[in-house]
């Protein structure tokens, strides 16, 4: 595991962060911007600063640490290119830069998290493209002191990455669109399942391949469970259907089992200490999110909160309750340098939680009545006070954090 | 010790506040009432404020010659006012250069032996946020003149009187001077045209620094002074000129747009004071040179060509041309961007993946490949690049109240290229607006949202109108509705509520959803009836006299509106708000009859 100090993996981390206090000043501008809508900046108005809110979270935020991630597993720090890491991550943060200029601009796909378009899109592909030239370099250079085992999956994930800018450009086509439910129009239980195995996948990765020590305690019942659980995947997807049809439910409900099962393969590892806060915190959201997640998705249940802020409070449990932690759990293994202080880590959940509640608490009341919104202005208000005075807690820390792994 | 610091910090503030009030400001106002020549009067300023500060570099700062400078710099702004010939405005304009000469290249060479550099940012940050003040800076020239000759006597008094042992260690790894010069020349060309913009155009003018926004410029300029001195104290010196170059980039990009120019007011102040603050200090701190005849030199060159040359270029390019150029807001950011790699402090490798992914994002820009007479097409684009998406969906679910309020049901949400499903409703959904709607509805909700919807979270859009996407998207949403229109109609005509209990307060629901147009006391004279297509109905007298409530017509109309007019519908209120509505607006005539009698 390298951490010098003009590493790639030590920049990616760096420009995570970064990115993150990217991320919630602009989610702040747009809380701010819901309560008192006079205050748009001209023509960049709400509508504007959505994609650079949700795209500097998920491309900056939760990407570059993943990128951190293959960056440690190719040695590219170890490598002849070494000093090519933080220039893959410069170019990275380029394209994301760039695009949020076309996204303020108005220059989006108009797809939600794939905002991806003309000059955004060729320099996000270009940024793909130099990792993934960097990341064949360095196994060509370093492969050779690997173990037959290991130089023959990196191959294979060298070859997938390669499809990666090409799916990109498929997904962000205005001409696809996913499956969805057609009763709610939003995902089926089978995608969801899908997306979350894929999550559950790098869960079970990340303490075998940072090298802890230890032995995980996911048996072969879990391995045959996660094989199961995709073969319901692929079986449901083909079914298709919305959140009263009996495939789709029980697509979720195959989740269940993996609040539990990722804490116990967790708990036969040595955590580094100042690991430990993250983890933790991170096993916390990760039950939440599953247990919330399929609650969500009954019947009567959905059909209540979705287009709600309900859904919105969900999002922001995924995203700044367990990615977060997730991405800090990650950063403190590739790196050995803790991501903010104790203070401000359990300020920005307990910021994380109070804002799930209010957007859940009006979510629902929402969904019972569509005019709640509306005709109850001050309660509205209310919440949306609370949510902007967590996005400011949640803004202070995270400048803590880049503060900290900055001056470490 | 502390007490050194204070007076130099305040001699920094003076030296600064006489320059931006006077020497940039009240000076050239006054030249141009009097109806003088500008150009050969700022001329001779330049020439002699950077001949005095070569000589001042040549003979050797002392703190003597700093203060016949400021005294120099206080006599020519007391005479200004007073000067109105050639002659005249030639000597204030060669004593103003002088004074202004002297006293910053000997100012920048003495200030590392005064004090620190978060002192020299808090004094730039003071002396900036004194000139935003809005009692000095909505004075007269002549005032503003006098208010310099303040700023001069007061450097005078503070000045100090001897030397701190202490000094700041300078970086071990000096940027070369000719990059320093390139890089502060890029930076002052790039802020003296934006601000000759700012300053020739009243509408961006009262944009940035109208009455009310110069209590925030004051607090900007002062909060991004002391933290550029903070930063730079803990050696970013790169990243100081860096971010006040993408701050002033960015506002330069933003004053050429009439609709962007709020941006270029929040963004204008920070980025210079970032700079500012950096430009003083560099020459003590940051040019390798330790003996003051050396940074006396070295401040004599960057200000003598990044101040006098830079500005003279910025302030020319801008009257020329009349706006920034996006090629030169690039030459500068190349300029710097080389400056930074020439410090070394960026890998040429980070420079050029950078670059190239900048480059690959702009030649892959293009417009959209609509044809310009699709109305529909381009309001579909409108709608997405206003992020519509985010606030409103385009998706009735069927069997859910959806289907009532939004509805009917529409079997190709999936066929849009993009699909607008959406997935948050902070409004209504908008997949059969225009069966509900009417384009004049739209357009005059689109303007003012909160006059129809009171409390309503979305913002004005009346930007849109000032050119063709307005128009666009409401053709857009329109054509949207034109499948629904039947279904809309019927429900129109049928639709009862589960109960006829009503919710009560019917005054203050009409007041809040209907006064905009029916009027207070619903005679059809509110505040937007002259602007719909057809008068709103008077309810005293109009459609309803002999309607009473419960009959099921006037809480059809109430809830669905009448479809093809400008009247809207209320999908959202509770069926008992609908029955309150009616209730009341049944009783008008009788209401209008008992006022009349009172």
């Amino acid at each position: 595991m390298s951490t010098q100090e003009h590493g790639g993996v030590v920049c990616a981390a760096r420009h995570a962060l970064a990115w993150l206090v990217v991320g919630n000043s602009v989610g702040l501008l747009l809380s701010t911007l819901l309560l008192e809508p006079s205050w748009q900046p001209g023509e960049f108005t709400y509508g504007h600063w959505v994609p650079v809110h949700l795209n500097s979270q998920l491309y900056g935020w939760t990407a570059l640490p993943l990128v951190a991630w293959l960056l440690s597993m190719y040695e590219v720090d170890l490598s002849r290119f070494r000093r090519w890491g933080a220039a893959v991550i410069a170019a990275w943060s380029a394209a994301l830069a760039a695009s949020c200029l076309f996204w303020l601009r108005g220059d989006t796909s108009g797809k939600i998290f794939l905002d991806w378009r003309n000059g955004s899109l060729w320099a996000f592909l270009t940024a793909l493209i130099v990792l993934w030239i960097l990341l064949c370099a360095s196994f060509r250079d370093r492969a050779q002191s690997w173990r037959k085992i290991r130089r023959r999956l990196s191959l294979i994930g060298l070859i997938v990455l390669a499809a990666v800018p090409g799916v990109m450009v498929v997904a962000a086509s205005p001409k696809t669109y996913p499956p969805i439910d057609p009763t709610t129009g939003g995902p089926t239980g089978s995608s969801l399942l899908g997306s979350t195995l894929s999550v559950i996948g790098l869960m079970l990765l990340l303490p075998r391949v940072t090298g802890l020590a230890g032995r995980g305690k996911a048996g072969l019942a879990t391995w045959i469970f996660f094989v199961v659980s995709w073969l319901v995947f692929a079986v449901t997807e083909s079914i298709g259907g919305g959140h009263f049809d009996f495939w789709q439910i029980g697509a979720m409900l195959m989740l269940l089992p993996w609040a539990w099962l990722i804490p116990r393969d967790w708990k036969g590892y040595a955590w580094p200490q100042k690991v430990r806060i993250w983890r933790n915190g991170m096993l916390f959201w990760w039950g939440m999110l599953v247990l919330t997640g399929v609650s969500m998705y009954a019947p009567g249940v959905l059909d209540c909160l979705k287009f709600t802020q309900g859904l919105v409070g969900h999002s922001h449990l995924a995203m700044a309750g367990f990615t977060t932690s997730f991405c800090a759990v990650l950063i403190t293994l590739l790196t050995n340098r803790a991501v903010g202080g104790t203070r401000s880590i359990y300020a920005w959940h307990l910021a994380v939680a109070i804002m799930i509640l209010a957007l859940v608490a009006m979510g629902w009341r929402e969904g019972q009545s569509p005019e709640w919104m509306i005709v109850h202005a001050t309660w509205r208000q209310l919440g949306f006070v609370v949510r902007a005075s967590c996005g400011l807690v949640m803004l202070a820390a995270s400048v803590d954090w880049l503060i900290r792994f900055t001056k470490s | 010790m502390r007490g050194l610091a204070w007076r130099a910090s305040c001699l920094v503030a003076a030296v600064y506040g006489y320059f931006l009030i006077f020497a940039q400001f009240a000076w050239v106002e006054l030249i141009r009432s009097a109806g003088g020549q500008e150009k050969p009067m700022l001329g001779a300023m330049a020439v002699a404020g950077m001949a005095a500060g070569f000589w001042i570099a040549w003979k050797g700062v002392t703190a003597g010659k700093i203060r016949i400078g400021l005294a120099l710099a206080a006599l020519a702004s007391a005479l200004a006012p007073l000067a109105d010939g050639m002659m005249s405005m030639l000597t204030v304009s060669i004593l103003t250069g002088i004074g202004v000469g002297m006293s910053t290249v000997g100012l920048a060479t003495l200030l590392p032996s005064w004090c620190g550099l978060f002192w020299v940012g808090l004094g730039t940050g003071v002396g900036y946020a004194c000139c935003n003040l809005p009692i000095v800076f909505q004075q007269s020239s002549a005032h503003q003149a006098w208010i310099g000759s303040v700023f001069a006597v007061v450097g005078l008094l503070v000045f100090p009187g001897n030397q701190n042992t202490h000094h700041e260690e300078p970086p071990r790894r000096e940027i070369p001077f000719v990059s320093v010069l390139v890089l502060f020349t890029a930076l002052v060309w790039l802020d003296s045209a934006a601000f000759f913009i700012i300053q020739h155009a009243v509408d961006l003018k009262s944009g940035t620094w109208g009455s009310g926004l110069l209590w925030r410029n004051a607090a900007l300029h002062l909060a991004a002074a002391i933290a550029s001195g903070v930063w730079l104290k803990s050696c970013r010196r790169t990243f100081v000129p860096a971010s006040a170059w993408g701050l002033l980039a960015v506002a330069a990009l933003a004053v050429n747009h009439e609709t962007s120019r709020s941006v270029a007011g929040w963004l204008y102040p920070v980025g210079v004071s970032l700079y500012s603050v950096a430009l003083v200090a560099w020459p003590g701190w940051f040019s390798g040179a330790r003996a003051q005849h050396s940074i006396g030199w070295r401040a004599a060159w960057l200000f003598a060509i990044a101040g006098w040359f830079g500005s003279a270029n910025g302030i020319g390019m801008a009257e020329t041309l009349q706006r920034v150029p996006v090629t030169f807001i690039l030459i500068s950011g190349v300029c710097v961007l080389g400056v930074l790699v020439s410090s070394n402090r960026l890998s040429w490798r980070v420079l050029t993946a950078a670059a190239i992914v900048w480059v690959v994002a702009f030649l892959g820009e293009k417009k959209a490949d609509v044809p310009e007479t699709d109305s529909v097409a381009l309001g579909k684009q409108v709608y997405l690049a206003e992020g519509c998406i985010h606030c409103h969906s385009q998706y009735v679910r069927p069997g859910s109240l959806d289907e009532l309020n939004w509805g009917p049901v529409r079997t190709d949400s999936l066929k849009g290229k993009p699909v607008v499903i959406g997935n948050r409703r902070q409004g209504p959904d908008l997949t059969d607006v225009g069966a509900r709607r009417s384009a004049t509805w739209l357009k005059l909700h689109f303007i003012n949202p909160q006059a129809f919807s009171p409390g309503s979270p979305m913002p004005s859009y009346a930007y849109l109108f000032k050119d063709r996407r307005g128009d666009d998207l409401v053709h857009y949403l329109q054509a949207n509705g034109l499948d629904g229109m039947t279904d809309v109609f019927q429900k129109a005509m049928t639709w009862q509520p589960e109960s006829s209990q009503s919710a009560g307060r019917g005054a203050e629901l009409f007041q809040n959803h209907c006064a905009v147009c029916h009027g207070a006391s619903g005679k059809g004279d509110g505040e937007m009836s002259g602007l719909l297509t057809k008068a709103p109905a008077n309810l005293v007298d109009g459609p309803f006299v002999w309607s009473s409530a419960g009959t099921g017509r006037i809480r059809q109309i109430i809830k669905f509106g009448i479809p093809g007019t400008d009247m809207p519908g209320h999908e959202t209120l509770k069926d008992e708000q609908i029955v309150a509505l009616e209730e009341f607006v049944s009783c008008l005539r009788k209401l209008a009859s008992e006022t009349g009698r009172e």
